[in-house]
């Protein structure tokens, strides 16, 4: 079941088009990673599933039906600006948001408590926001996106300006939501964290959805027939060597330690892996082999590049 | 409750807490009611001793004649030196009279006096003596009933508009309308300015620390905006309310006590149109301001009106100071396009003095008919009594007005508000209004 599906939204403004027929589909209960360089989109996709700004053309469907205003309060919105009134107390301000969300105010206050709890930052109810940090003002926007228990959660680099051990913490905190069962679509420019904690990707670049799947498989099969050997030995001769089955090859120190080396290397069209297999061994001290997985940034930049050349 | 009226009680809720807007609502009557008293105040501290004078009299036939006021007390003195007479105990002053004052007035008179004499003293003693010399002249002429003729030549006439088309005959001081007109025309102009850019520095603040992008996920833009501008309006409402509240006590209360028993008794006479009983000391104009004032009914009309068309208008202008304030990004910036509401409002002023002046002028009507300026003209109007019909139709249209302004600027703040950056200029504000 997806809970959210964009199909065929476009957008334009007065001088430029934002989103060109982009789609896509967030199947409940997961880590949605929208991905894309600056300026490509994604914000003002974001914007349409929030309601805040209307497609010119297209459709979003929040739930199976046609997303409403109402809807909004089924959704938690954290965007990557963000502020807070900065006179107005922390206590006040949170239940100020949640009631726009819709909940009743001693709802509010009793969930707001919890949560102030498990932070453990109960003694800041009657600050002002003036008076906390950047990392404590973010905590409490984390902690009003999430206040009114959403459905839909939208991260927009949501670890920006907090420390490693409160950016943990923040992890954790979303990956519970998620167990509890909610979607959350993840907007960052950090790929490992990509890695760590997405289920699905769409990347966009330049308004277009130029790549939507499922992290694993992407990162398995998206520069295809790719494999790591691991072994000790020269490089030069293990290359020449595979030049019949293999091509791209690119080397590296796998392990300083004992000077282990990887070379990882495309398996060219109608070779066969088990030819591979015994070329290395013939030539170097073969100590593995496994099926290379691409990092999120070499998918990222590639793809990037990719659709840039076929404009 | 509903979105917007959440947002509205934080808006409202985060002005009227704080202490400044407390301590001005509280103070600013107070400190009116000040103003206006502290002549009276200083004349009642500056006159509490009576001026002692010694006369040294050469003509031996003033002296008797001089009589002697509270504050002004005449004596004679055994002296014969200026010197001596002014180390005297209880002596002021020593005033000398000289022998032949009576034939050469231009002989003038000598005012000794130990420290700086004020005024409303030396006004005293000339016109004292100017009146005694005129009367021994008048009596050289030896005319017959001198006294009964005097008294009968006497005159002191007043003048009292009365509106011949008004049902109650009520007496209505055209100064004072004026004066009242103006009053409210300067304090609907600063409630304007002031209130209206406080909605503008408040959306810059907004927008500039981002919190908008968190608001607009839960509120709609226009919603916002219009929770905002309802928000800082209930904020100048419960000013003014508060104001004529307090205003009114004093007038009806405080007021009186002020002011002496045969001054109130003045009023009441030409309240009832009984002018001859007025006491001939006081002014007419200034007893018809007073009954003016102490007319708690009319302090009231008047109020009420001026915070209908203060409503009505600020939601007219603070809707422009919304649209300029979404558009840019900091207060610096704002100035140049500040202009589409300051000048307005500055026509408003200008016009409501020309309407002031002639208020049943085509200039005064036609100006109090335009939504743009016709909070400020109608309000300097009002005073004088216009027909209620007029009142209606300027507030029909002003309403149109407010509308209209509202969805424009609401067009403006929706694009507004996610555009950082370079400053847009009008033509830009225009094609906002056209976006889909």
């Amino acid at each position: 079941m997806d809970i959210l599906q964009v199909e065929n939204v476009s957008k334009s403004y007065s001088s430029h088009r934002a989103l060109d027929n982009v789609s896509l589909s967030v199947p409940e209960g997961q880590v949605y990673g929208l991905l894309g360089p600056n300026g490509a989109g994604k914000t003002t996709l974001i914007r349409i599933i929030n309601h805040i700004t209307a497609p010119d053309s297209g459709r979003v469907l929040f739930d199976g039906h046609q997303l409403t205003e109402a809807d909004v309060c089924h959704i938690g919105y954290l965007p990557e600006e963000r502020g807070l009134y900065k006179k107005m107390k922390v206590g006040e301000q949170a239940l100020f948001f949640a009631r726009l969300k819709g909940l009743p105010k001693h709802e509010a206050t009793r969930s707001l408590r919890e949560w102030f709890e498990r932070f453990d930052i109960l003694d800041w109810w009657d600050k002002k926001v003036e008076e906390l940090s950047k990392g404590m003002a973010q905590k409490i926007q984390f902690i009003i996106t999430v206040l009114h228990r959403p459905k839909l959660l939208i991260f927009d680099e949501p670890f920006s300006g907090f420390d490693p051990i409160n950016a943990e913490l923040l992890k954790n905190e979303i990956l519970r939501l998620k167990e509890e069962g909610a979607t959350v679509i993840f907007s960052t420019h950090n790929m490992a964290s990509v890695e760590e904690i997405c289920d699905n990707i769409t990347l966009i670049n330049k308004s277009r959805n130029i790549l939507s799947g499922n992290v694993d498989e992407i990162r398995r099969e998206y520069f295809g027939n790719r494999y790591d050997l691991l072994y000790d030995g020269d490089d030069r001769i293990l290359m020449e060597a595979l030049q019949p089955v293999g091509n791209e090859f690119e080397v590296s120190a796998a392990d300083q330690l004992q000077g282990r080396r990887r070379l990882t290397f495309h398996l060219k069209d109608g070779a066969e892996l088990r030819d591979a297999i015994a070329i290395a061994n013939d030539s170097v001290r073969l100590a593995g082999m496994s099926e290379s997985i691409a990092s999120m940034n070499d998918i990222f930049i590639r793809a990037v590049r990719e659709d840039e050349s076929r404009r | 409750m509903s979105k917007i009226g959440i947002v509205i009680e934080r808006e409202y809720m985060e002005r009227v807490k704080k202490k400044s807007f407390i301590i001005t609502t509280l103070l600013m009557p107070l400190l009116m009611l000040l103003l206006m008293a502290m002549p009276a105040l200083i004349m009642s501290y500056v006159d509490s001793s009576a001026t002692t004078v010694a006369v040294i009299d050469n003509t031996r036939v003033i002296l008797p004649e001089l009589r002697s006021s509270e504050d002004l007390r005449f004596c004679p003195t055994v002296d014969a030196t200026v010197d001596s007479a002014l180390t005297r105990e209880g002596i002021d002053a020593v005033l000398v009279i000289p022998e032949n004052i009576i034939d050469n007035p231009r002989a003038g008179l000598k005012y000794y006096t130990n420290g700086p004499s004020s005024v409303g003293t030396e006004a005293g003693i000339t016109d004292r003596i100017n009146s005694i010399i005129e009367a021994r002249r008048l009596k050289a002429y030896n005319i017959e009933n001198l006294d009964e003729i005097l008294s009968s030549v006497k005159s002191d006439v007043s003048l009292t508009t009365v509106r011949a088309d008004k049902d109650s005959e009520e007496s209505n001081s055209s100064m004072f309308s004026y004066g009242i007109g103006i009053a409210m025309t300067f304090t609907l102009y600063m409630f304007l300015l002031i209130y209206g850019q406080m909605v503008m520095t408040s959306i810059i603040e907004e927008k500039g620390n981002r919190v908008l992008e968190v608001v607009v996920s839960s509120v709609k833009p226009v919603q916002l905006m219009m929770g905002k501008i309802i928000g800082v309006a209930l904020v100048a409402v419960t000013q003014m309310v508060i104001w004529g509240v307090l205003i009114s006590v004093m007038s009806a209360f405080v007021l009186p006590a002020l002011i002496p028993a045969d001054a109130m008794a003045d009023v009441a006479a030409v309240q009832s149109g009984n002018f001859d009983q007025v006491g001939d000391a006081s002014s007419i104009e200034i007893i018809q301001a007073i009954g003016m004032l102490g007319n708690v009914g009319n302090i009231i009309t008047l109020m009420a009106l001026m915070t209908v068309f203060l409503v009505f208008g600020f939601l007219l202008y603070s809707s422009i100071f919304a649209a300029v304030g979404s558009a840019v990004d900091n207060i610096q910036d704002a100035s140049q396009l500040t202009s589409l509401a300051v000048f307005p409002i500055l026509f408003g002023l200008i016009f409501a003095m020309v309407a002031a002046a002639d208020p049943m002028g085509s200039v005064a009507f036609w100006m109090s008919m335009f939504p743009l300026t016709s909070p400020m003209v109608m309000v300097a109007r009002i005073p004088f009594g216009i027909p209620g019909w007029e009142i209606a139709l300027s507030l029909v249209l002003l309403a149109a007005g407010f509308v209209a302004m509202v969805w424009l600027a609401g067009k403006i703040y929706r694009v507004g508000i996610f555009m950082y950056g370079k400053k847009p200029s009008v033509k830009e504000l225009v094609r906002w209004i056209r976006y889909k």
